[in-house]
């Protein structure tokens, strides 16, 4: 094992080797990794790299393809909420006991990214003695264990697995859960059978064709196509069955989509080889027949797969919520799982703990962050007979409050409900694809009905063979790949530029948006508050004032006190005091020193001038007997927001600001970056409500969001975008995710969609138009059979290679 | 060229064989996580970890998996 690896200081860095976020100037840390010292931007990526390499698991950050999550500070509080799972009835939840000594636990697992992490879970855990088994299923985000319950208890597990920066809770077995893995089975099932089938009847398929090329005695043929058959006819029962049972499903609805047209492809294609094997003439086309088919489903297979990773992570709001909570039981605090909260039932919040379930404040007083439902981050000030939120932030001080409702009826549970609500009211664009078959299918139905009974009239031997020619020559098979191949391909390549294409069919709408919607905080801006200007009001030195400023905030856990994490504090502050909802009071030198509100500060200097302006947060600061400065916070852009909103105007794309914020920072930003519809103080519920009103007058509308607060938005948009950092609600709505965080790769993505479109154009325009010239000639009686099948497989193959441009 | 009647049926009784066996496969869950078994095989380059979980991996040592 390597030598534990030590944090020292190391020159100019720039991104954090952990998590890939910029390292800011002031920070000098770095972790000795495989002999290199390597930056990292905070205590908690120091920590968990440390932590990696110390183990002698270094070899992670050369397998992994993508960062980690920034992990949260260390706090060995936050462990201590893991204790309840140590609680039998509730472990039993999720853990079977195997034998003695021998128990199973599935936990699900937040920031999972890539194959690595689950090699450094798996690793990671076998070396904790008592643990016999651990593996990860990257697919679900879930990890299985087998421990012995008298070597370590559950708590460690879960207090480990934090410590490597993922998010561990327990993971219950739901039904959409169970049906997700099933579907996935058959679906890979279905592949297996197809791509089988399609190796073996390839090769009488390649015996046939050489027959007919260099003659081939009648028997040997018969013999090939018998074999053939019966593969072939396992192939389209069995694998091409979903194709059928949905064209079939929506015909009896009376509508004609791409399904249909797929299925005639198949089903002709296949009795009509039937027909030619049963009586000894024509063509047989099996191996074009289940090569279309394991095409299709080969597409078909990686874009469901591609959905359903992020379906498994953390999909609820729910998840959000502490698993413990500290309750008012019998006259004494106990720490009791979240679920066993009761209304009524007195509870305990601490500074810096989530709230876990809508409660009233009976005693205390404090501010709770509720960004979850407005994207604000100043936090709100209550106090006793107010309300909290579960799902919200305790920032200030401890507060006792009484349960009021159950979680179904709390108000992240309506968030929860608007997500799903969302979810079915999604518009549904007609697909081109569609589109398209309906007319197709019509129209081949029409010809063929025309040529046969043409025919009958002309030579009634030949009515039959040449209305097949017809059907088969016009086989869809190059309409049904036109589509699928090509937006398979645009998500690959985007894929590898970063950005996680969860629904390929929002690629279409996009390249059609008239609409992009940004949300503010955390998307367009940073997300946290940062030091935007100093005015000093005595003579006091810039740098001074913020060195005290520093010292101060290092003993709050206010939002605001992250702004001045990285500024170096001044030496010899000491009796600090938290004066909740005003501000911090320390002593320096033997003075008075305070940093806070207006009022706060006029308390201890009573000229102390009023703040400059509402365009920032402003904080006072002050000494005994002298004002020092106004500090004034602000959210920082994005370096790139502005060009990409640009870029957007110049697409001719509309550009809206939808923000839950109140403040007048809103419209401060939007003219700014140029943007000229701003709507501020929106709740999740009216932001949904803006982008239906917009979809209701005929737009196409992609959303840009990230927190909580967005799942509902980013649900009903016809394209959404999650951004970095974004809460795993958020994420699991989106149907892009941005993996490094640049919001230029929404402009990528748009260009992509637009390439995307073009390709499928051009697609279809191959295939209707070899469709429009094969088919007179056909129905003409002039295509030999086999010149029929070639041209089929020639014109599939041209469309995917068309699609393969894509990738590049 | 007799011999086609016996060779083709026993490639299919082959093929049979491996469906049934690749379906079983899937069934029991060995196909559930792609992403991870298709890197696993390049990851075991690394110092021997502790045997007791994934001794079968120990194996990489050999050449072949390269």
């Amino acid at each position: 094992m390597p030598p534990p690896a030590e944090a020292r200081v190391l020159e100019a860095p720039r991104t954090c080797f952990h998590c890939g976020e910029p390292v800011p100037d002031d920070i000098h840390l770095a972790v000795t990794i495989e002999g290199e010292p390597r930056a990292m931007c905070c205590q908690g990526c120091a920590a968990v790299a440390t932590l990696i390499a110390g183990s002698g698991l270094e070899g992670f950050y050369r397998q992994r393809t993508a960062y980690n999550d920034r992990p949260a500070t260390p706090e060995p509080e936050l462990l201590e909420q893991y204790r309840v799972y140590d609680d039998p009835a509730l472990a039993a939840t999720f853990s079977t006991t195997l034998a003695p000594g021998r128990v199973e636990t599935s936990l699900l697992l937040g920031g999972i990214s890539c194959a690595a992490c689950t090699w450094l879970i798996e690793h990671s855990l076998s070396k904790l003695p008592g643990i016999t088994r651990a593996l990860v299923n990257l697919q679900q985000s879930r990890l299985d264990v087998e421990y012995d319950p008298r070597q370590l208890t559950l708590s460690s597990i879960f207090a480990h697995i934090d410590n490597l920066g993922y998010r561990p809770q327990p993971f219950q077995t739901n039904t959409a859960r169970q049906q997700s893995i099933e579907q996935y089975r058959a679906d890979l099932r279905r592949l297996a059978v197809a791509g089988l089938g399609m190796m073996q009847v390839g090769m009488f398929a390649i015996a046939l064709h050489a027959g007919d090329i260099q003659g081939i005695e009648a028997q040997y043929q018969a013999l090939l196509r018998w074999v053939s058959l019966p593969v072939a006819g396992f192939v389209v029962l069995y694998s091409a069955r979903p194709f059928f049972v949905s064209a079939w499903r929506h015909l009896r609805q009376g509508s004609l989509v791409m399904d249909l047209s797929v299925s005639l492809a198949i089903g002709l294609a296949f009795s009509a080889s039937v027909w030619a094997t049963v009586t000894g003439t024509g063509q047989v086309y099996f191996d074009s027949v289940v090569m279309f088919t394991f095409l299709l489903l080969l597409a078909r297979f990686l874009e469901r797969r591609a959905h359903q990773r992020q379906m498994f992570i953390w999909s609820d709001a729910e998840s959000n919520l502490p698993s413990a909570a500290t309750a008012r039981r019998d006259g004494q605090w106990h720490t009791v799982p979240r679920t066993q909260l009761q209304p009524q039932d007195t509870i305990l919040i601490k500074a810096g703990e989530a709230v876990p379930v809508d409660a009233q404040v009976i005693e205390g007083s404090s501010a709770v962050q509720e960004d979850a439902f407005n994207g604000e981050h100043l936090p709100r000030t209550v106090a006793s007979g107010d309300t909290v939120y579960a799902g919200t932030v305790n920032v200030e001080a401890a507060l006792q409050a009484r349960v009021l409702v159950d979680y179904r009826d709390s108000r992240l549970a309506a968030l929860q409900q608007s997500v799903e609500l969302a979810q079915v009211s999604k518009p549904r664009l007609a697909i081109l694809a569609d589109r398209i078959a309906s007319w197709f299918i019509a129209g081949i139905l029409l010809v063929t009905v025309t040529t046969a009974a043409a025919w009958w009239q002309i030579d009634p031997g030949k009515a039959f063979w040449i209305a097949l020619s017809v059907l088969v020559i016009s086989c869809p098979c190059a309409l049904a790949l036109a589509t699928p191949a090509a937006l398979t391909n645009a998500a690959n390549a985007l894929r590898r530029r970063g950005v996680i294409v969860r629904t390929e069919n929002a690629l279409e709408a996009l390249s059609n948006c008239t609409h992009l919607v940004f949300d503010k905080t955390g998307t367009l801006t940073e997300g946290a508050l940062a030091i935007a200007e100093v005015r000093p009001l005595g003579a006091c030195e810039h740098s001074d004032i913020l060195a005290v400023a520093a010292a101060l905030q290092r003993y709050s856990t206010h939002p605001v006190a992250k702004a001045f994490q990285h500024v170096e504090q001044a030496p010899g502050v000491e009796d600090v005091a938290y004066h909740v909802g005003a501000g911090l009071q320390g002593r320096r030198d033997g003075r008075l020193y305070r940093m806070g509100s207006e009022q706060f500060c006029r308390e201890l200097v009573p000229d102390f001038p009023a703040r400059p302006d509402a365009r920032l947060y402003w904080i006072g600061l002050c000494r005994e007997g002298a004002a020092l400065a106004w500090v004034g916070l602000n959210d920082t852009v994005r370096d790139e927001a502005s060009g990409v909103i640009r870029t957007a105007q110049r697409l001719h794309l509309q550009v809206e600001l939808l923000t839950g914020d109140s403040s007048a920072q809103g419209p401060e930003l939007a003219r700014t970056l140029g943007i000229e519809t701003v709507h501020s103080n929106q709740s999740p519920q009216q932001k949904m409500a803006r982008v239906q009103h917009l979809q209701q007058q005929g737009a196409v509308v992609a959303m840009v969001g990230d927190g909580l607060n967005d799942a509902p938005v980013l649900g009903v948009a016809d394209a959404s975008f999650a951004v970095s950092g974004a809460t795993d609600l958020a994420r699991s709505q989106a149907d892009f995710v941005i993996v490094g965080g640049d919001l230029g790769k929404i402009v990528e993505t748009l260009h992509k969609a637009r390439q995307c479109r073009r390709i499928v154009q051009q697609n279809f325009a191959w295939a209707l138009g070899y469709n429009l010239c094969a088919i007179p000639l056909a129905a003409l009686g002039y295509v030999p059979p086999w010149i029929a099948a070639l041209g089929m497989s020639l014109s599939s193959l041209l469309v995917v290679a068309n699609s393969m441009r894509l990738n590049r | 060229m007799e011999s086609l009647y016996l060779l083709i049926p026993v490639a299919l009784i082959f093929c049979v064989i491996a469906i049934k066996l690749l379906l079983w496969a899937i069934s029991s869950g060995q196909y559930d996580d792609l992403d991870k078994e298709a890197w696993r095989i390049l990851a075991d380059d690394e110092p021997p970890t502790e045997p007791r979980v994934t001794p079968p991996q120990r194996a990489s040592e050999s050449p072949r998996d390269d």
